[in-house]
C-alpha cells in the first residue's frame, strides 16, 4: 500500500521534470494521464485505506530533506540579493540560522515523518481531483499566453511539482518535514505569481514570498519551543497532539496557526492572496480553490482536538470572525472579477478555519463540507474568469452585461458558481447553515465570542450575499428574447474541466443526504475522536443535534438550480414581446451596480488583525 | 395528524389571506387619511382585471424568474408553517429574493435595474437581524426548529423582548413600507424590479407580494403563539403600528436605512441574543 503513497508525492515530481524535457505534443497526454492516474490513486486511496496510516522512511530521507532546507533558504537568499529586497533578506537569514539551529539540535528518534488519515485522504481527493482538471485547463490556457516554448513548459512543470508538495504537506507529521514542504509551497507561489516577470508580478511575488516566510519563521518557533519542552518526546504532530494534556503548553499550537493564517492570508497577511492574480489565470486558481490555502483550514483542522476550548481557539476564532466580515465587506469596493473573487476566498478561509478552531463535532463538519465545497466552486469560477478573460476579453464586472448572449454556457457555469457558494441546496449553502447552527448550539460553551461570531456569521453573510447578487446579476442581462439559446463551443479542454467541475458540484449536492452520514462524518470524527451519530428519521437526517430536512432540500433542487437552467431555455409562446417599457422615459442603459468604497478602511484592518496576531502569539505562551 | 391538516390548508389558502390582509390594510391605510378607501376586495377584483389584460414581456427569461420568484416564496412560507428549520427559511426566503433580483437585473431597463440593486441592498439589511433571532431562538428553545416554540410555556416575547422590536424595525423593509420602501418607490423608481412585467406575469409578482405579507406576520406571530388572545392583539397593534408608520412617514434612501437598521435594529437582536446567552 506505502507504494501507493509514494507515488502520490513522486509520481508529479518525475512528471515535472518529464514535462521540461519533452515536446509540447507529449506533455499533453502526460498531463491528462497523470490527473487521471493521481485521481484514481487518491480515490483508491479513499476507498481503500481504513485506518490511519504512519509511514517511516529511510534514515537517508532525512539528510535529503536538510539538504534540500538548506538549498531552498540559500535560493531564498539569492532572491533578496538579486531583487534588492530587504525583508526577504532579513527572513531568509533569520530562517537559515533557524533551520540549521533546529538541524543540530533536534533529537533524532526514529519516528514515522508521514502520518496519514481521513483527513489526509480527503485533501488527497481535494487536491489531486480539483488541481488536475486546473493543470488540464492550464495546458490550453498557458498555450494561449504571449511567452516562450520553454517558459510554457516550466510553468506547468512547476504546478506538477505543487501538486506533489501539497500531497506531502497533508501527510507529514514531523514539524521538519512539514517545514519543509510549508516552504516549498511558498516557492511554488512565488515561481508562479512572479511568472510573467514585469515589474508588479515581481512586486507581489516578493510580497507573497515574506508573508510567507514569516508563517515559516513561526514554524521554526514551534519546533525550537517543543525541543526545549521534554514533555513532547516527538517533533511530529501527533506527538505534540497526544502530549499537549500533560503539558497544558500551546505556544507550539498558537505559533502553527500562525503559519496556516498566513497561508489563509487572514488580515493582515492578505495582500499577497490578493497580488497573486496577477499570474496567469490557473495559479489564481490553484492557490485558492484546491492547494495553498486550504494548508490553513488543514493544520487548524490538524490541531483543533488541543486547541479547543483554549483562549487559543477563542482568538483565532475572533480573528477569523473579523476576516470573514471585514473581508467581504471589502469586496463590495471591487469590480475586478478576480479580485471580488479573491476577496471571498479571504474571508470564506476565515469562516472554515474558525470552525475548525470550534471544534465541536458538527463545526467541524461544516469545516470540511466548506473545504471541498468551496474548492470545488472556487475553482470553476477562477477557471471561468480565466475563459472570460482569453476569450471575451473581460476583466471588469460591470463590462460582462453581454455576457449572459455571447458566451451563455460560461455566464451560467459562473451564476451557478457564486450560487453554489450561497444558496441552498448546495453544499457551500449546507456548510454555512451547518456553521450557524453548530456556533449557535455551541453558544452555552462559547458565551459572548459565540454570540459576537454568530453575529459576524449573519452580517458578513448578507454582505457576501449582495456581493454575489450584483456579479449574477450581470449575466443574466439580456437585451431581449432569444429564440434559440446555443451553447458556446470553447476549446474542449476548457469545455471538459468546466464539465467536470459543474457535474461535481451538482453530483456533490445530490449526494450530500449520502455524503454526510458516509464522508463527512467519519472524517470529522477522526479528528475529534468522538464518533459522531447521524440517522435518517422521519424525512430528516439527524447529525447529533442538527437536523437536515430532506423533502425541503430535494424541492429547494428543483426552485434553484433546474430554475436557473430552465431559465435561459424557456420560451413562452403566444405572448407579445416589447422592448422595455422603463415608465416611457428614454433613458441610456448601462449596466452599473452599486460600490462602496469600502477599501479606505483597508488600513483598519491591516492593524486590527495585526493585534489579533500578536494576542494569538500572546495568548498562547501564556499557557 | 390534524396540526399538519391544518398547516397544508393554511399554506394552501395564504395568498388568498394575504390578499385579505392587503384589502383590509387599504383601507385601514385610507381611514387613517379621512379617505373612505377602495372596498376591502378590492385586491381581488384587481387581480381579476390584470388576468384579462393583454400580456406582454421583455423576455421569456424574465417572465420566468418572476413566477418562479412566487413559486419559491410560497415554498419558504410552507416550511415556515410546517414549522421547519428557521435559518432554512431564512435562507429560502433569501433564494427567492435572489431570483427576483436576477430577473430585475436582467432586463435593460433603469428602473428594473435600480429596483435589483435595491432590493439587494434591504436583503442585506434585515438578513442578518432575522439570523440573529433564530440563534436566539435556539438559545431559548434549544431547537433551531420553529415548531419547537409549540413546547414553551410563555410566549417567546417575554425571553426575547429586544428580538421583537428588532423585527418590528425591520418589518417595514419586507413588507415594503415606507419610510423603508426603497426597494418599489413607486413615485421615485416606478415599482423597481416589478415594473417590466405586465399581464397574467406581473400577476405572480403582485401576489407574491401578499405571500410576504403572510411570511411578515407570521414571524409576528411566532413570538406570542403560545397565548391566542395576546397573539390576536400584538398581530392587530402590529398592523396598525405598520400601517400608522407607513402613513406618517417619508422615504429614507437605502443609505440611511442601512444606518438605521446596523444601529438599532442589529444590536437590538444582537444585546437579545446576549441576553438569553449569558
Amino acid at each position: 500500500m506505502n507504494w501507493l503513497f509514494y507515488s502520490l508525492f513522486l509520481f508529479p515530481l518525475l512528471v515535472s521534470g518529464l514535462i521540461l524535457l519533452f515536446p509540447k505534443r507529449i506533455n499533453q497526454g502526460l498531463i491528462i494521464a497523470t490527473a487521471l492516474i493521481l485521481s484514481t490513486i487518491s480515490l483508491y486511496l479513499y476507498g481503500s485505506v481504513k485506518e490511519a496510516v504512519s509511514i517511516q522512511v529511510p534514515e537517508l530521507v532525512n539528510f535529503l530533506v536538510a539538504g534540500i532546507d538548506i538549498l531552498l533558504l540559500l535560493y531564498f537568499g539569492y532572491v533578496a540579493i538579486k531583487h534588492r529586497h530587504l525583508l526577504v533578506g532579513i527572513l531568509s537569514i533569520l530562517q537559515l540560522a533557524g533551520a540549521i539551529y533546529v538541524l543540530t539540535i533536534a533529537p533524532h528518534h526514529s519516528t514515522a515523518q508521514f502520518y496519514i488519515d481521513r483527513l489526509s485522504l480527503m485533501m488527497f481527493l481535494l487536491i489531486n481531483i480539483v488541481s488536475g482538471v486546473i493543470a488540464v485547463f492550464a495546458i490550453r490556457y498557458i498555450d494561449e499566453e504571449n511567452c516562450s516554448e520553454y517558459k510554457k513548459k516550466f510553468f506547468l512543470s512547476v504546478i506538477m511539482w505543487f501538486i506533489g508538495v501539497m500531497n506531502m504537506i497533508v501527510s507529514a507529521d514531523n514539524l521538519e518535514y512539514f517545514f519543509l514542504f510549508f516552504e516549498l509551497t511558498t516557492l511554488a507561489s512565488f515561481l508562479l505569481i512572479g511568472f510573467r516577470n514585469d515589474e508588479t508580478s515581481v512586486r507581489n511575488a516578493l510580497n507573497a514570498l515574506w508573508m510567507n516566510q514569516i508563517g515559516g519563521l513561526a514554524i521554526l518557533g514551534a519546533i525550537v519551543y517543543a525541543i526545549f519542552t521534554p514533555e513532547y518526546e516527538q517533533l511530529t504532530f501527533s506527538g505534540l497532539l497526544s502530549n499537549v494534556s500533560n503539558t497544558g503548553l500551546l505556544l507550539p499550537f498558537a505559533l502553527l496557526a500562525v503559519a496556516a493564517l498566513i497561508k489563509g492570508a487572514q488580515m493582515p497577511f492578505s495582500s499577497w492572496l490578493l497580488g497573486a492574480m496577477v499570474a496567469p489565470t490557473p495559479v489564481s486558481a490553484l492557490l485558492h480553490s484546491s492547494t495553498m490555502v486550504k494548508i490553513a483550514p488543514f493544520v487548524i483542522l490538524r490541531i483543533s482536538p488541543a486547541i479547543k476550548d483554549t483562549n487559543v481557539a477563542t482568538v483565532i476564532m475572533l480573528l477569523t470572525g473579523f476576516v470573514f466580515l471585514v473581508a467581504a465587506i471589502s469586496a463590495l469596493s471591487q469590480d475586478t472579477f478576480k479580485r471580488i473573487l479573491a476577496y471571498s476566498t479571504i474571508s470564506l478561509l476565515g469562516l472554515m478555519c474558525m470552525l475548525a478552531a470550534a471544534g465541536t463535532e458538527t463545526a467541524i463538519m461544516a469545516a470540511l463540507m466548506l473545504v471541498i465545497f468551496h474548492g470545488i466552486s472556487k475553482c470553476m469560477l477562477f477557471l471561468n474568469a480565466g475563459i472570460i478573460e482569453h476569450v471575451y476579453h473581460y476583466k471588469q464586472t460591470s463590462q460582462m452585461d453581454r455576457l449572459g448572449e455571447l458566451g451563455p454556457f460560461t455566464a451560467l457555469a459562473v451564476a451557478i458558481g457564486f450560487m453554489s457558494l450561497l444558496l441552498p441546496p448546495f453544499g457551500g449553502f449546507i456548510g454555512k447553515w451547518f456553521s450557524i447552527e453548530s456556533i449557535g448550539s455551541s453558544l452555552p460553551t462559547f458565551k459572548l465570542t459565540g454570540a459576537l461570531i454568530i453575529a459576524a456569521i449573519a452580517i458578513g453573510g448578507a454582505v457576501m450575499a449582495l456581493l454575489y447578487f450584483k456579479v449574477t446579476g450581470v449575466l443574466f442581462s439580456r437585451s431581449g428574447e432569444q429564440e434559440v439559446i446555443r451553447f458556446e463551443k470553447t476549446h474542449p479542454l476548457y469545455q471538459s474541466s468546466i464539465y467536470i467541475l459543474l457535474f461535481l458540484i451538482i453530483g456533490g449536492m445530490l449526494a450530500l443526504p449520502v455524503l454526510l452520514p458516509s464522508f463527512f462524518a467519519p472524517i470529522a470524527s477522526t479528528i475529534t475522536q468522538v464518533s459522531i451519530s447521524s440517522v435518517f428519521k422521519g424525512g430528516s437526517l439527524y447529525i447529533n443535534n442538527l437536523s437536515l430536512p430532506i423533502i425541503p432540500m430535494l424541492i429547494a433542487f428543483l426552485v434553484l438550480p433546474v430554475t436557473i437552467i430552465l431559465s435561459l431555455f424557456i420560451h413562452f409562446k403566444g405572448v407579445d414581446r416589447v422592448k422595455e417599457y422603463t415608465c416611457g422615459e428614454k433613458v441610456d442603459y448601462r449596466f452599473s451596480s452599486l460600490y462602496f468604497s469600502t477599501e479606505k478602511a483597508m488600513p483598519f484592518y491591516i492593524v486590527v488583525g495585526g493585534i489579533f496576531f500578536v494576542a494569538l502569539v500572546f495568548v498562547g505562551g501564556m499557557l | 395528524m390534524n396540526t399538519t391538516l391544518i398547516a397544508i390548508i393554511f399554506v394552501i389558502v395564504a395568498p388568498v389571506l394575504g390578499g385579505l390582509i392587503y384589502g383590509i390594510e387599504r383601507k385601514i391605510k385610507a381611514r387613517m387619511q379621512q379617505r373612505i378607501g377602495p372596498p376591502i376586495l378590492q385586491p381581488f377584483y384587481d387581480f381579476f382585471k390584470l388576468a384579462q389584460k393583454r400580456t406582454f414581456i421583455v423576455h421569456s427569461t424574465h417572465a420566468f424568474l418572476g413566477i418562479m420568484h412566487f413559486v419559491s416564496l410560497w415554498f419558504a412560507l410552507a416550511v415556515l408553517i410546517f414549522g421547519g428549520d428557521f435559518i432554512l427559511v431564512i435562507y429560502l426566503h433569501l433564494l427567492s429574493t435572489a431570483l427576483l433580483i436576477i430577473a430585475g437585473y436582467s432586463t435593460r431597463s433603469v428602473f428594473s435595474h435600480l429596483g435589483a440593486n435595491r432590493l439587494a441592498i434591504t436583503a442585506l439589511a434585515y438578513e442578518p437581524v432575522l439570523i440573529l433571532i433564530a440563534v436566539s431562538l435556539y438559545m431559548v428553545t434549544g431547537s433551531f426548529n420553529i415548531s419547537s416554540i409549540s413546547t414553551l410555556e410563555e410566549p417567546l416575547i417575554v425571553k426575547m423582548p429586544l428580538a421583537f422590536v428588532a423585527l418590528l424595525l425591520v418589518l417595514p423593509i419586507k413588507l415594503k413600507k415606507s419610510p423603508f420602501d426603497i426597494a418599489e418607490a413607486h413615485q421615485e423608481i416606478t415599482g423597481g424590479a416589478e415594473i417590466e412585467y405586465s399581464g397574467i406575469f406581473f400577476e405572480f409578482l403582485y401576489t407574491a407580494k401578499w405571500l410576504d405579507y403572510i411570511f411578515a406576520y407570521a414571524l409576528v406571530y411566532l413570538f406570542v403563539a403560545s397565548n391566542f388572545f395576546l397573539a390576536i392583539t400584538v398581530l392587530i397593534l402590529t398592523f396598525l403600528f405598520i400601517n400608522a408608520l407607513d402613513n406618517s412617514t417619508a422615504r429614507v434612501d437605502y443609505k440611511q436605512m442601512l444606518k438605521f437598521i446596523f444601529w438599532t435594529a442589529l444590536p437590538a437582536a444582537l444585546l437579545n441574543l446576549l441576553w438569553v446567552t449569558l
